[in-house]
């Protein structure tokens, strides 16, 4: 589909999105015609190494934000979705800039949402969002912590629309999750809340 | 998006009506389905060459599904697959956690006819 970028500017709005198991099911409704937006999306999904390419292709051909997979270095720009590559993990230097890295599992997994999502900065004329979708364990929970922490806004997904809602559910009992939403009811939200390009 | 020829899904389970009736259901949508009715034969069919989306049953006698997964990896054979697990569980096992890395999808049996259509559908668009 077709993108233009935004022009540079001093703030930036970032959305970190936290998926798992049964995750691509509600990325498919949220990516679904998803409109350009004035923000950053970076999606950390579970899944093997070989699936990075696919994903990155299935989210440009159904909706309308450039996709690709994060580069270490790189600068974020709004209009733009970051997919965080498998067997490293991300994490952002100053809410500007990708770092990819090499460490250890956290909670059997890298990338890890947490690391993504803790890494994120209460910086003036930033926003951010997180987001956590379905899957295994509690990887997440304490990224949504940070991000509400910081003045963030936080979703995650209803439990009765997830295929494993174990993720979704640790979020929840955190008590920082602002609204628990169908997939649908994400997407809207996170149009909303970045705004279009 | 999957070209025609990598439309095919390898169904694991060694209920064999579970395998006719998801030929039943996604042949018609141009999907091919290989039929492996355990574990030992869902590996032999990917040393054989096979590449594409697979659904893979939890509870199978022999080798289970998560032991044919870790099976999948030692032997480099998970590379160019999207795996979905099929389960009559409602509670997931605690394997799933040091797995989830290479499982997509956890579908719960019983399922219906046009879920499943729609669910494979969207797998084929996550193969390489």
């Amino acid at each position: 589909m077709e993108y233009s970028s935004s022009l540079p500017r001093d703030g930036r709005t970032i959305v970190v999105i936290g998926s798992s198991t049964g995750g691509a099911r509600t990325l498919e409704v949220i990516f679904s015609q998803f409109p350009l937006v004035d923000a950053a999306v970076i999606l950390v999904q579970h899944m093997p190494h070989s699936m990075n390419n696919a994903l990155c292709r299935h989210i440009e051909e159904i909706s309308f934000m450039e996709t690709g997979i994060a580069e270490d270095g790189e600068a974020i720009e709004h209009g733009k979705v970051y997919v965080a590559p498998s067997d490293l993990h991300l994490k952002l230097i100053k809410n500007r800039t990708i770092s990819l890295f090499d460490d250890r599992k956290v909670q059997y997994v890298r990338p890890s949402i947490d690391v993504a999502m803790t890494s994120l900065e209460r910086r003036e004329n930033d926003r951010v969002a997180g987001v956590i979708l379905s899957g295994m364990g509690s990887d997440g929970a304490e990224g949504i912590c940070h991000i509400k922490s910081i003045g963030g806004t936080t979703y995650a997904q209803a439990l009765r629309t997830c295929a494993i809602h174990y993720m979704p559910r640790a979020a929840f009992a955190t008590g920082r999750v602002d609204e628990m939403l169908p997939p649908e009811g994400i997407r809207e939200n996170l149009i909303r809340f970045a705004g279009i390009l | 998006m999957a070209d025609e020829s990598s439309r095919r899904i390898m169904v694991v389970d060694d209920d064999v009506f579970i395998l006719e009736v998801m030929e039943e259901l996604l042949e018609p949508e141009g999907i091919g389905v290989v039929g492996a009715e355990s574990g030992d034969e869902c590996i032999a069919e990917l040393a054989n060459g096979f590449r594409g989306v697979i659904l893979m049953d939890i509870m199978m006698p022999g080798k289970d599904g998560w032991e044919t997964i870790q099976e999948m990896i030692d032997r480099d054979l998970l590379e160019g697959n999207v795996v979905a697990m099929l389960t009559a569980k409602d509670i997931p096992d605690v394997e799933l956690d040091c797995l989830k890395e290479h499982v997509i999808d956890y579908i719960t049996k019983p399922f219906e006819a046009d879920e499943i259509v729609a669910l494979v559908k969207g797998y084929l668009n996550y193969l390489p």
